[in-house]
């Protein structure tokens, strides 16, 4: 069968380029619509029919088995291999369900080792004083714990951002209920007190000045006027807070004119200091002597 | 070299000592199901005293690998104390010799030899070396343990537990992937770089025609090395080591590094072809655009418009 088989293939070998090729222009034509899920993850693509002239020699295989197998008497301690069955077909493209079963073979797989290590009484577990090189070093797994740390401190800072937006925002609508309850209370203290005004224009001031405690000074209007009266002694401009007008120190004062006629006070500064033709031809303060310094330099 | 064979063989004089040592006081409070395999176990061992499993891996690439892969290999070979990490390997025509002599040379049983071609497609050659069998993977979904997403770390050197999904008992070529791996794999008991304790395992799992490779570290809350405390099993968690990776095999052969070709994956194309018939797919796009063109103009041109009755309207 084996060598039917391969003649086949000899056969087809030539042939099986193109076959390959037309597989694929085929798969082309057919599967357009699941072409970009190919694209996403090109490393699991493979052809969608077996290619018929595939070698597949049972008998060798078998053969090569027996060769380098093991003898069958081998302890399961020089193995240490067990089987677990898989419950159901995993999709592989769904990585967290992949991975999911990929642990729970491991789980499963490493109680029942440690049930048969802990049956034959060997010790199996790392004393926790057992010190030994580590597959990572020390610097790799501090990084790898700095990782884990940074990643726990965003999402902590994630999480405060979010109740500070949070409290904010409930702030804004317990400020904005205030707001219109004040609105509110103010409006129907007005209409009360209009109301009452109402009741007392129409029992014709019945009461008269007798309930002074009900005689308001807003009752005319006035309590809302500002006084036109000005503050007495302040200019409008005077930024001096009334100072100005004052005037008892009058000795500060009289000093202050002295100086001001003296030395000037306001006006521009610059005409004075730019020089003129007079002050140009004027070599009263040129002095010789410092070309001195000047030689010395040079040489 | 003499020192270190004079080493092992008493080694093996002294290990079925312990085991016979170890096999009446077994506790009575096991399982029953365990026991009576147990007894048959301690009975195999006795009579297999003569085993020992002498397995050394070379362990090397070819020439240009990426850093990742590279990493990868490291990975490996500080997962397996039993191998040997070689220079890189040149040559390219007559690989399978060179490459069977230089595991000869280094006396070691099997090889793992990562090819990497155009530096982006890895290629993990497993190969039992004096006479076959040999395999020839395609290597995908890399990460390596360098990543910082795979907190767990173990002893280095210490005997991995190995687990295999069931269906690779279905066909023979998983048997015999199945026999590879455990034998390349499994670190042999009592290496003298070994490390006493079991702490990591590695899972082997087909899904997909693929065989994905997976390393835990095991964590368990317990008081001393051989007793677990109570529900300790339960409480017992597994934290991802790394590397991660995933093997579609292409073919097996019968030789080491050649021979005739026992199994050949039907559903396998290279990475060449994928790229091959994207780019194919790219350049159909481009095509069917200017066709489309093309064929509007023809249509235009077939089909002239009306004059329009209105045209001449606002002109005056």
């Amino acid at each position: 069968m084996v060598v039917e088989k391969k003649g086949l293939a000899l056969l087809k070998e030539n042939k099986m380029e193109d076959n390959v090729e037309m597989d694929i222009n085929q798969e082309m034509s057919e599967y357009e619509p699941e072409s970009e899920s190919d694209e996403e993850d090109d490393e699991h693509v493979k052809l969608i029919e077996p290619s018929k002239t595939a070698v597949y020699n049972t008998d060798g295989l078998l053969d090569k088995l027996g060769d380098i197998s093991w003898p069958d008497n081998v302890g399961w301690i020089h193995k240490l291999s067990i089987d677990i069955d898989q419950e159901q077909q995993v999709d592989v493209n769904d990585d967290l369900a992949r991975e999911l079963a990929f642990f729970n073979q491991a789980l499963e797989g490493t109680k029942r080792a440690f049930e048969k290590l802990q049956s034959m009484g060997l010790p199996f577990l790392r004393p926790s004083d057992y010190y030994a090189e580590m597959v990572k070093t020390d610097s790799h797994m501090e990084k790898v714990k700095g990782r884990l740390l940074a990643e726990k401190r965003n999402i902590e800072e994630a999480e405060e951002r979010r109740k500070a937006r949070e409290s904010k925002r409930l702030a804004k609508e317990i400020q904005a209920q205030k707001l219109k309850e004040r609105a509110k209370q103010k409006k129907e203290d007005i209409e009360s007190v209009k109301k009452w005004r109402k009741q007392r224009q129409k029992s014709g001031f019945a009461g008269g000045d007798k309930d002074g405690e009900m005689d308001f000074s807003f009752e005319d209007g006035k309590g809302f006027e500002r006084s036109s009266k000005k503050r007495p002694g302040v200019a409008p401009g005077d930024r001096s807070g009334g100072k100005a007008r004052q005037g008892g120190k009058g000795k500060i004062q009289k000093k202050r004119q002295f100086r001001d006629s003296k030395f000037g006070f306001g006006g521009r500064k610059g005409l004075k200091k730019q020089n003129t033709t007079e002050t140009a031809n004027d070599f009263r303060d040129f002095k010789r002597g410092n070309a001195k310094g000047n030689k010395k330099r040079k040489m | 070299m003499g020192k270190k064979r004079k080493h092992g063989e008493t080694e093996v004089a002294a290990a079925p000592v312990k085991k016979d040592d170890a096999a009446p006081e077994r506790p009575q409070r096991t399982l029953v199901g365990w026991k009576d395999k147990n007894n048959n176990e301690a009975r195999e061992s006795a009579s297999a005293v003569g085993f020992r499993n002498k397995e050394k891996v070379l362990v090397t690439c070819s020439r240009r690998i990426n850093f990742r892969y590279r990493h990868l290999m490291l990975n490996v070979v500080s997962l397996l104390p039993h191998c040997k990490k070689d220079n890189k390997v040149e040559s390219k025509e007559t690989k399978g010799a060179t490459l069977n002599e230089l595991v000869e040379l280094k006396s070691c049983s099997s090889c793992l030899f990562f090819e990497c071609r155009k530096r982006k497609d890895l290629y993990l050659w497993m190969a039992k070396c004096p006479n076959g069998p040999s395999v020839k993977f395609l290597v995908n979904a890399v990460h390596t343990m360098e990543e910082l997403k795979l907190t767990g770390n173990h002893l280095q050197g210490s005997r991995p537990l190995l687990t295999f999904s069931s269906n690779f008992d279905h066909n023979a070529h998983w048997k015999l992937l199945k026999e590879m791996i455990t034998q390349i794999f499994g670190v042999p008991k009592e290496h003298r770089k070994s490390k006493p304790h079991h702490d990591h395992v590695f899972v082997f799992s087909i899904v997909d025609d693929h065989i994905w490779f997976r390393n835990y570290q095991i964590s368990v809350p317990h008081i001393e090395s051989d007793k677990i405390a109570r529900g300790g099993l339960d409480n017992m968690t597994l934290i991802e080591v790394g590397p991660r990776f995933c093997l579609n095999p292409i073919k097996i052969f019968g030789g080491s590094f050649g021979g005739p070709t026992l199994y050949e994956n039907p559903f396998y194309i290279s990475p060449n072809q994928i790229r091959a018939l994207e780019k194919r797919k790219k350049a159909g796009k481009f095509a069917k655009k200017v066709k489309a063109k093309t064929r509007r103009k023809m249509h235009e041109q077939s089909n002239p418009l009306e004059p329009d009755e209105f045209a001449e309207m606002w002109k005056e």
